[in-house]
């Protein structure tokens, strides 16, 4: 409950903020498929199955991004809403799971927004430790968002990039 | 390790009936019994009840479940179904192949029954394998058995004899296990069967184990069962029962904890892994590592990288440390060397982690 009044009261000090900062990414995104990459969503490394059930990454689908000086929201339609408070320090929220906990980190590098969260895989207890570095930019006309994702684990590092046109 | 036999169990059930008795509810409904279940029971995998046991199944892990991540002394061994693998074919190089194991990081290994058995090997050759694994540190701990030995018959005879064979051939190059299954009233062992849980399925795993056993009488070999969902060894309670019906100590555990994982566990791996090592840890042979993920709307579970799914690869690294002796780990059903690479980091990094020693180093 208290993390929904948070996210409420952020969520409307958003619509109500004009504050300058260096790259605006408010609006809503549609998903260019064509020229992003897949990036599956991390519970599901599957290895000798087809894809999650449900989950199509690169179905068509529209994400909407509010932003002011301090912080942004992300309402995606695959994953849970994401606050990110931009102070360039952790802040610790509840994974998707539910179960554990992610450490979030977010900030604004320039034109960029830096996101990097550290949790274990799945957001299952037990799981190798996971993180994630998602980084935002815009085309100079600010008509095109790119978000490339690095997620290194033990096993590997995996990199994705997803392009979003404005609507 | 906990003695968790039936008679235990009754007896705290008995005395958590009494408990539970004096304090019905409004509704009627019976508070959450604290501690596990006696058995498997009503479908469920005799893990405590969480909450609302009277309208919903306990499928949601309790709040703030105490992990003992506490390592102990043992040191695990890392094998794989990468490749080149064991497979008793003729002019192999031993050395280099068990080299490349090592170099892999894996120093552990074993060979398919049905590879194994094709040809008979000479004198020499089994010399050679034992002196090349000698020399680089790898272990040839155990066959892997193919088959059905509850199969329909015939088939049911001619899969016992194969598995009699792989034992004798065990001896001969000095493994110490074999590992087979309890086998399905399906002709294909992998396919689940109506009556597989039936008293006849259990009577004919039963007597096709104690016919293997008195046929091999005198043999140090363990015979390692693995579980599987599809047959009637899919929970602890039924591979701790399968070694008393038989009445054989040579009938341990090849413990493969994702093939028991049904929705009723998949979200509670924690207890599913304490419960298990508890009752059979002083059974467990051998050891499989794999992960899931419940990824469909049928109750589907599907394989995942390790550590990345469902099994709590921290807790069962740690119950594997603490084990009565030091345990070959399998890495199995992954689809090429690099995953296997990849799975291996993943779990060399978790146990690093914790502190629980894994032998060798990979490159």
């Amino acid at each position: 409950m208290r993390n929904l009044t948070k996210m409420a009261l952020l969520a409307a000090a958003l619509a109500t903020s004009a504050a300058a900062f260096a790259a605006d990414f408010n609006g809503s995104w549609v998903r260019d498929g064509a020229r992003s990459k897949a990036a599956p969503y991390p519970n599901y490394w599957l290895t000798r199955a087809p894809a999650a059930g449900g989950f199509n990454p690169n179905a068509p689908f529209i994400v909407r991004v509010q932003q002011n000086a301090t912080g942004v929201v992300v309402t995606h339609p695959l994953f849970p809403q994401r606050s990110y408070v931009l102070d360039g320090k952790a802040h610790s929220s509840r994974a998707d799971s539910g179960l554990v906990q992610v450490s979030t980190t977010a900030a604004m590098a320039g034109d960029t927004l830096k996101v990097t969260t550290v949790q274990p895989f799945g957001g299952m207890p037990g799981n190798v430790t996971m993180t994630a570095t998602e980084t935002w930019s815009l085309s100079p006309d600010g008509k095109e968002l790119t978000i490339t994702t690095v997620r290194e684990v033990p096993a590997t590092t995996q990199s994705f990039t997803e392009v979003f046109k404005k609507q | 390790m906990t003695d968790v036999n039936r008679r235990n169990f009754f007896a705290a059930g008995a005395v958590a009936g009494l408990a539970a008795g004096s304090a019905v509810g409004l509704g009627g409904a019976a508070p959450a019994a604290a501690g596990p279940r006696p058995g498997p029971g009503g479908g469920g995998p005799g893990l405590a009840d969480v909450w609302g046991a009277d309208f919903l199944y306990q499928w949601s892990p309790p709040e703030n479940y105490k992990r003992d991540l506490s390592v102990g002394p043992r040191t695990i061994r890392l094998s794989s179904q990468s490749t080149p693998r064991v497979t008793g074919a003729e002019g192999v190089d031993y050395g280099a192949l068990f080299k490349a194991m090592r170099d892999g990081g894996w120093t552990a290994c074993e060979a398919p029954s049905n590879a194994w058995l094709e040809r008979k090997k000479p004198d020499s050759e089994i010399r050679e394998i034992k002196a090349q694994l000698q020399a680089n540190d790898v272990k040839f701990y155990g066959l892997h058995c193919a088959g059905n030995i509850i199969a329909p018959d015939p088939d049911a005879e001619r899969w016992q004899r194969h598995i009699i064979d792989t034992i004798h051939a065990a001896e001969e190059v000095g493994c110490e296990l074999i590992l087979t299954h309890a086998g399905s009233m399906h002709t294909n062992r992998n396919w689940a069967h109506p009556l597989n849980w039936s008293k006849e399925a259990w009577l004919r795993s039963v007597g096709a184990l104690k016919r293997i056993c008195r046929d091999t009488a005198g043999s140090k070999i363990k015979i390692a069962i693995e579980a599987v969902n599809t047959e009637s060894i899919n929970n602890p309670w039924a591979h701790k029962r399968l070694r008393e019906d038989v009445g054989d100590d040579r009938i341990c555990v090849g413990l493969d904890i994702t093939n028991m994982v049904f929705p009723n566990v998949a979200y509670r791996m924690s207890e599913m892994l304490d419960l298990t090592f508890d009752m059979l840890g002083d059974q467990i042979a051998y050891v499989h590592a794999k992960d899931f993920v419940w990824n469909d709307m049928l109750p589907g579970m599907n394989w995942t990288m390790n550590g990345t799914g469902g099994m709590d690869y921290e807790l069962f690294l740690a119950r594997l440390s603490r084990l009565p002796l030091n345990p070959c780990m399998l890495v199995e059903f992954l689809t090429n060397n690099d995953e296997y690479s990849q799975a291996q980091r993943n779990i060399r990094a978790i146990a690093a982690k914790l502190g629980v020693k894994i032998h060798g180093t990979q490159a």
